[in-house]
């Protein structure tokens, strides 16, 4: 337990001071491009004095590093600043576009892990088989292609020719839904609309399966090769020599030591969903933080692109950590690292 | 006459390749009679470990694998039982012990948790409970101390002597016809190979059970064993009692063998010669306890 902590504390203390780093980088990125934010802001019609104003108030005319003073001190307070694009405090933009892509992110991770680690586990179960083959061939393509490639092809096959699904939107219109959490598949349930949450689940189902599809290639991929090589130890012939069935033999006794190393790798893969969510909902008009993003890049709008940026960072970094607090767990070398004779 | 606990008559074992065949065992004709305790001696590559694992049933379904003659044990013909026969007669009836027993361990679960699995083999719903307590007798059987201490371990965490005890424990668990020891304890040091092995022998002794012992090591061999098979590239070249085969070797390469134990004579460590007579036909003494044919 007091090994997990520190471990818990270690982990925290790194993630700081990426995001610390993050930060500046950003900070200093968004100054540096071409472009007046305020020019951009106010049109081509507004006066020097208005323009002056703004700059002000931007704190455009401070030198870098006071400028970063401020950003840090406001956002001690949880204070990101107005957005220029939006006219609201950037984190109620946050708040409201946020969960969306994290909704997205975490239905497709769901079926990375749900689909990749069950089919990687088939596939080094019957190794050199048609199953096998098939699999194979299946995960390959899957990691062929980049998600948003995946996303018009399947809106192409899946939602217009053959129109199985919706093309865009999170929800038909004729459902009202109060946000709570901000994730429909939670806030229709806490509404007791089952029948929105089944059009909730239908309008994810394409664009989490076309973000989820290198994933899960990538994850089943992995967790063949790696249980491939667990097929021959020692203690996986000891298990069959003990006459355990296989398939009881590849659901324990070489699944469990294989997906550690898998898990690693599956967790890098759900944080870089995070950027690829960007375009796939560009694809299926997914009203997440990817529009936001791109509209307040463009606008050179900088308490909201390093608001934005911010946000990804720190949730790649949450995901990294229970990927990582999950490993601990599951590997007893990590889990009883103190109580070694 | 019993019918012996393992009767292997006329086996041949080649491996298929893209291009070639590889044969491995030759006609290899062996009995294990009830309650004995048998070695079956040769160097690497002899084709002694793979022995072991066709009467397991391990290796048969392997692609490219090709075999024929008979393997019986206790009176059944194991070619003609079925995949699921196969498998049930392992774990209960005909156990395993391995080389090195500190990665043969799962290194995911307790050796509690293997353990008790290990058991469910002979008594599916079998507790935790009392497997706890079957499993804490066993590991007071091989000596092992603090048994809560171990059960509660992961095979990481104890030496690999204490991993040695705890598998012989655990292939004998479950009150086997038949063990087949492959060169325990070879990743041990000599003094806890030599403790381990007197457990083995005593704990067979106690249950009955009949050991096929595979092993390079003569030294050893000459201790543990009733009867001795000498194997040389696929070939049994020699057989008989321990004493007889070790007193009056009548194969060269057992001959060859015999002389290479290095002895503390200042003399080196002597070489197997490169060339043996091969066409030199198997020995079979007929001195042996059981008989021979």
């Amino acid at each position: 337990m007091i090994a997990l902590t520190r471990l818990i504390a270690k982990r925290l203390a790194t993630a700081s001071l990426v995001l610390i780093g993050v930060s500046m980088l950003i900070f200093a990125i968004a100054r540096v491009i071409p472009g007046d934010p305020a020019r951009i802001a106010l049109g081509p019609n507004a006066t020097d004095e208005q323009l002056a104003k703004l700059r002000a108030e931007l704190r455009l005319d401070d030198s870098l590093p006071a400028q970063y003073a401020h950003f840090v001190s406001e956002l001690l307070q949880g204070d990101l600043g107005i957005s220029l694009y939006t006219n609201r405090p950037v984190t109620t933009d946050i708040a409201q576009f946020l969960p969306a892509t994290l909704e997205l992110v975490l239905v497709a991770g769901t079926m990375m892990v749900l689909i990749g680690l069950p089919l990687g586990m088939l596939s080094a179960r019957y190794e050199g088989k048609w199953v096998d083959n098939l699999i194979r061939i299946v995960s390959l393509l899957g990691v062929s292609a980049p998600s948003f490639v995946w996303a018009v092809i399947l809106m192409l096959l899946f939602a217009f020719y053959l129109p199985f699904f919706p093309i865009a939107g999170r929800i038909s219109e004729q459902y009202a839904i109060d946000p709570v959490t901000g994730f429909l598949l939670i806030d229709t349930l806490l509404a007791g609309k089952p029948w929105a949450w089944l059009d909730a689940a239908w309008h994810i189902a394409l664009p989490a399966f076309a973000l989820a599809l290198s994933g899960i290639g990538q994850a089943a991929r992995l967790t063949r090769a790696n249980m491939v090589e667990t097929y021959n130890t020692p203690y996986i012939e000891m298990a069959r020599s003990y006459g355990f069935s296989e398939s009881r033999i590849a659901r324990r006794y070489a699944f469990k030591p294989s997906l550690i190393p898998s898990l690693t790798i599956i967790g890098l893969d759900f944080a870089a969903m995070l950027g690829n969510a960007f375009l796939v909902e560009a694809v299926f008009a997914w009203p997440g933080l990817s529009r936001y993003g791109v509209a307040v890049i463009l606008r050179k709008d900088l308490n909201a692109i390093l608001g934005t940026v911010l946000v990804i960072s720190a949730t790649f970094l949450i995901i990294n950590i229970i990927v990582d607090l999950l490993i601990a767990w599951l590997n007893p070398r990590i889990r009883h690292a103190e109580q070694k004779p | 006459m019993n019918t012996p606990t393992l009767a292997i008559d006329n086996l041949n074992l080649s491996f298929k390749g893209l291009l070639s065949r590889t044969q491995v065992l030759h006609s290899v004709s062996l009995n294990v009679e009830k309650g004995e305790r048998v070695a079956l001696v040769g160097e690497s590559g002899s084709g002694k470990s793979v022995l072991a694992r066709l009467v397991l049933g391990l290796l048969q379904d392997q692609r490219g694998v090709e075999v024929s003659g008979r393997i019986g044990f206790a009176g059944t013909e194991l070619d003609q039982l079925s995949r699921a026969a196969r498998r049930a007669l392992r774990g209960r009836d005909m156990s395993m012990i391995f080389q090195d027993p500190t990665s043969s361990l799962n290194p995911m679960f307790t050796i509690g948790n293997q353990f008790h699995e290990v058991l469910q083999r002979r008594t599916p719903d079998l507790g935790t409970g009392q497997a706890q307590d079957t499993a804490r007798s066993w590991l007071d059987r091989v000596s092992i101390p603090d048994t809560d201490r171990v059960l509660a371990s992961y095979p990481f965490q104890l030496s690999g002597g204490m991993n040695q005890r705890v598998m012989i424990a655990m292939a004998l668990a479950n009150n086997p016809t038949l063990l087949l020891a492959d060169e325990p304890g070879t990743a041990l040091d000599v003094t806890v190979q030599a403790q381990t092995l007197e457990l083995m022998r005593a704990l067979a002794e106690d249950v009955g059970t009949a050991v096929l012992f595979i092993s390079h090591n003569l030294g050893v061999v000459r201790e543990f064993a009733d009867r001795v098979y000498v194997i040389h590239r696929g070939r049994i070249v020699e057989s008989g009692s321990t004493t007889a085969v070790f007193d009056n070797p009548g194969h060269p390469y057992t001959q060859a063998l015999l002389a290479a134990i290095p002895r503390i004579t200042g003399d080196g460590i002597p070489d197997l010669p490169e060339q043996i007579d091969l066409s030199h036909p198997a020995v079979h003494h007929n001195t042996g306890p059981a008989g021979h044919d």
